[in-house]
């Protein structure tokens, strides 16, 4: 067993763990945050995405161990309980960018990295920065509108994520 | 009876009601249950294909740290899962729950291992072994059927599941009597559905009431507890079945698996629930495969290119066993009666066979048998274009169905209600801007580029119903879907459907159905699915057909409700229940619209103050209703789509430039969804064109079991479509509504293949024939181009 301690959503947890556990594991099992989804356990498909210290990272390619003393953050940090949905979760559902929603949350972190420094992307280009985010329903068009939807929204503030 | 306003929420791009709760991570996945007390299962699988077990020696992993069980097939002989056609000559298998004395594919499970967690059980699962005396593998159907072949199950004559073949009267005068004929081969490879969310369940058993209760990943909650009734040898009654929120089916998880009857027996036999978490790499040997076909299909043609007749030869290399409860013959039929596609041929004559080998059981895919029709019938028209000197779009205009020719009754017996083909092929000319395109095409081709254009058309069943299923020789009838509509005392509404929403939208799609035919807002309706306690039966979600039977069952069942408010409003307002209006949350006397009464008032008064009810008329505000589209052949959707590709010429690979769809699935509901289901269909479509292929070695090994080595489409594989619609309603469904979910996914295969031979064709005539179209494929196909005629 080995004692981490990391920021989660802005709060802080300590657990002893044994040194094997993945991230995922660690997000969804043990502070129950299930919002991270965990699709193949070999880094590809990218809906186990979080954001380690506001890089995204694979949470099944990355120990617990390994986010020691760092701050992460989930899907569940990105509306608060009870509060309106981010702007980047409004655009998905505005745009119908989202089916069946199991790689959303991956989905998110990885739009939320993208658009966190205010820039804007021709959509070539944000289908290229998206491409490590597999989603198997709704052939990425409606996801793509989001993105430009957000990024013009977005484009004079640098976008929350904290 | 209809609404007596224009409908609100019908045919209005409204956001989805689910979308919030997924969009804060607050989905409630399979993988996020956990019972007290719920421990983890790990299955060890066989890693060969085709072999006798000798021995499972579980002595280690019985000693590993945290292990609690270990069971080996004999621990569960007394399951098994069957599913029989009454198809003549069907030959039944019987498949294991865990592999008693012979394994027959790779990932067939032997052992099943229980611990107190996920880690520890893989731990003991790691020292689990099995000895497998090796046999040989049959890994292609046509090896399968070589007469030298053994049979693969006991009692078996062939490898064949079935054999099946049917000609019209006139087919052989027809073909004699053809000037011309032409014939092509094609292979589809062997793929699946591969959801974003593996396959998982959690099985409880409560010896108190001897209850099972299993969440599970599924589309069709009520066949998977018929099924496990049948597995386990209990009643329906005592199995509960939930499927929470599904992250994606596609068809992959429309079957009783081993594992879920596994998990409910180990969960009866310790007394704690049992959670199993599919990992990837079994996903990919374990959950069923799809549409690996090969056809071989003859056009008999008139001077003018007018098809006579056609010849087809169905091959389906359905894996290990049949599967519950489709049955190894669904896509072998399917292709057999839609191969005609939608084109005026009149005789018709096809063999068709479903072969059994050493490969994973084969089950439903989006479109199931439809996309390899679709592929070779639109192959076969292009080259019979093409022997003629008839362009694509010309071959098509002369042998495409046209509006004067419904209902049209196929060769293969299929009653086709209604479409807009001819329509379809030409508004998809303009919406992709085809004359700009082969502009396009000129220019790459003076700079020696490779650039294509393709195109399919296709006709679609769906919704079909009673009549068509029994036709199908399966064990369970699919006929009807049901919902309950109830209004509550607050006058809001829970719509309870049969059918699962695992990203088609039904949860908003019903619920504006439901809004519009008892006057409510859209947020004063909730839809409610997927747990056989709450919703009554009815068979799920597969084969496009939710939003019409469903969406029927609703109408039926709102229109019943909203009577009864009528009636109830009309005695408070001292009126006719004929001349009551609703709408607007509101009840009011038509012509008088100051006199009204709010619907939740009316709600309140049935079951609050039923003293003052009219006499007769019960406090209850609740219908159920099932819907079943008479006649049952269905409601025939269509499409055209057209694309353009670059081939690079040194890599072989293709680049889809554009693609345009026009789609006709009657009135729409909502058509924002409508166009995330062909966007996403598409999406799909480009992936069985140019990327997906399960591989196996010749000891039936395979060598696909990552997502680097299968490769599904991402973002950047996907350009933007175009899209427009048709409207064309079935005049066999209420409402006019036909089915399309799985019509996106139908003709890319078709279309990049056309486009793909003619990127090509200024190097040489080939004939592209197999797909997916992977750089190595089409690096052949250039080479077979410019090597004509030289020998090899």
């Amino acid at each position: 067993m080995r004692e981490v301690h990391v920021t989660v959503n802005g709060a802080s947890a300590a657990a002893a763990i044994d040194p094997r556990m993945l991230l995922s594991d660690f997000l969804r099992d043990r502070l129950g945050l299930t919002g991270t989804h965990v699709g193949c356990e070999h880094g590809y498909c990218g809906s186990c995405t979080v954001l380690v210290d506001g890089a995204s990272t694979r949470s099944c390619l990355t120990l617990a161990v390994q986010v020691d003393g760092k701050s992460v953050h989930t899907v569940e940090s990105l509306a608060a309980h009870g509060a309106e949905l981010h702007p980047i979760q409004q655009a998905l559902k505005d745009c119908h960018g989202l089916q069946c929603g199991f790689c959303t949350p991956g989905l998110l972190m990885s739009v939320a990295e993208l658009a966190s420094n205010g820039s804007t992307c021709t959509r070539d280009e944000i289908r290229e920065h998206l491409a490590g985010n597999t989603c198997r329903c709704t052939g990425y068009q409606h996801i793509v509108d989001a993105v430009e939807q957000v990024m013009r929204s977005l484009r004079s503030e640098a976008v929350d994520v904290s | 009876m209809s609404p007596d306003r224009s409908p609100r929420y019908f045919g209005a791009r409204v956001a989805r009601n689910q979308d919030d709760r997924l969009l804060r991570g607050q989905g409630r996945f399979v993988a996020d249950i956990n019972p007290p007390g719920v421990v983890a299962a790990k299955f060890v699988r066989s890693n060969e294909a085709h072999a006798a077990i000798a021995n499972v020696d579980i002595a280690d992993a019985l000693d590993a740290e945290g292990a609690l069980a270990v069971f080996v097939g004999k621990d569960f002989a007394d399951c098994e899962i069957r599913c029989v056609s009454s198809y003549p000559g069907f030959q039944e298998s019987a498949q294991p729950i865990l592999a008693v004395d012979r394994v027959r594919y790779v990932g067939e499970a032997v052992a099943m291992v229980i611990a107190e967690n996920e880690y520890l059980a893989e731990d003991a699962a790691e020292v689990v072994v099995a000895e497998l005396d090796v046999a040989c593998a049959v890994v292609d159907a046509a090896s399968a059927m070589h007469s030298s072949c053994a049979p693969l199950h006991e009692g078996w004559r062939d490898n064949a599941y079935v054999q099946r073949q049917a000609k019209t009267d006139g087919f052989e005068a027809a073909r004699s009597g053809a000037p011309h004929q032409v014939s092509i081969e094609l292979h589809n490879a062997r793929h699946s559905g591969i959801p974003m969310e593996s396959r998982a369940c959690v099985a409880e058993y409560d010896a108190r009431d001897q209850r099972f209760r299993i969440h599970t990943t599924t589309q069709i909650p009520h066949l998977i507890r018929a099924g496990l009734a049948i597995a386990l040898g209990v009643p329906e009654s005592r199995i509960q079945v939930v499927a929470p929120d599904v992250g994606g089916g596609f068809g992959v998880k429309g079957q009783l698996y081993p594992e879920d009857v596994a998990c409910c027996l180990a969960a009866r036999s310790l007394g704690r629930p049992v959670k199993w978490i599919e990992d990837r790499r079994e996903h990919f040997v374990a959950s069923h495969h799809a549409r690996e076909h090969r056809h071989v299909l003859t056009g008999y043609f008139d001077d003018a290119g007018s098809i006579l007749a056609l010849e087809a030869e169905v091959t389906v290399d359905m894996g290990a066993y049949s599967v519950f409860p489709w049955t190894a013959t669904m896509d072998a039929g399917m292709a057999m009666g839609i191969l005609p596609g939608p084109y005026k041929i009149t005789e018709y004559a096809v063999t068709a066979i479903s072969v059994c080998t050493n490969k994973t059981p084969y089950g439903a895919y989006r479109g199931v048998g439809r996309p390899a029709a679709c592929f070779s019938i639109e192959r076969l028209v292009d080259q019979i274009g093409r022997q003629l000197g008839l362009d694509r779009t010309e071959i098509r205009r002369r042998n495409l169905l046209r509006d004067e020719d419904y209902p049209w009754h196929s060769p293969s017996g299929l009653v086709y209600d209604s479409g807009s083909l001819v329509e379809s092929l030409e508004k998809v000319l303009e919406v992709s801007d085809f004359g700009d395109l082969l502009q396009r095409q000129s220019h790459a081709r003076a700079e020696g580029r490779l650039f294509g254009v393709g195109m399919a058309v296709f006709t679609e069943q769906t919704a079909h119903t009673t009549q068509e299923f029994k036709q199908r020789g399966v064990p369970i009838v699919f006929g009807y879907e049901t919902a309950r509509v109830r209004l509550d005392a607050s006058g809001t509404a829970v719509v309870s459907a049969s059918i699962h929403d695992h990203g088609q939208g039904l949860e908003t799609t019903l619920a504006q159905i439901a809004a519009d035919r008892l006057g409510l807002e859209l947020s004063q309706v909730r839809v409610e699915y997927g747990d056989t306690e709450q919703v009554a039966y009815g068979a799920g979600t597969f084969a496009s057909r939710s939003a019409v039977l469903a969406g029927g069952a609703v109408i039926k069942a709102s229109d019943a409700v909203a009577e009864v408010l009528r009636e109830v409003a009309a005695h408070l307002l001292e009126a006719s229940p004929g001349d009551i209006e609703t709408g607007l949350g509101r009840l009011s006397v038509a012509g008088s619209p100051s006199r009204f009464v709010e619907i939740r008032d009316v709600c309140r008064i049935v079951y609050q103050r039923p003293e003052l009810l009219p006499p007769g008329v019960e406090p209850l505000l609740e219908s159920s209703r099932t819907y079943d589209a008479h006649p049952g052949t269905g409601a025939y959707a269509n499409a055209a789509h057209l694309a353009s590709v670059e081939i690079d010429s040194l890599t072989g690979a293709t680049k889809v430039l554009s693609y345009a769809v026009v789609e006709d699935c009657g009135p729409m509901i909502n058509p924002l969804i409508v166009e995330g289901q062909v966007f996403g269909g598409v999406a799909q479509g480009i992936g069985t064109a140019l990327f997906e292929e399960f591989l196996y070695d010749e000891a039936g090994q395979p060598l696909t079991t990552t997502f680097s080595d299968y490769l599904v489409p991402v973002m950047s594989d996907i350009p933007d479509l175009r899209i427009a619609h048709l409207e064309t309603p079935s005049p066999h469904t209420i409402g006019g509504m036909k089915g399309m979910g799985e019509g996106g996914a139908i003709a890319p295969g078709a279309v990049l293949a056309s486009a793909v031979e003619d990127a090509i064709s200024p190097l040489g005539a080939v004939t592209v024939n197999r797909l997916p179209l992977t750089p190595e494929r089409v690096l052949a196909y250039i080479h077979e181009a410019t090597h004509q005629g030289q020998p090899t």
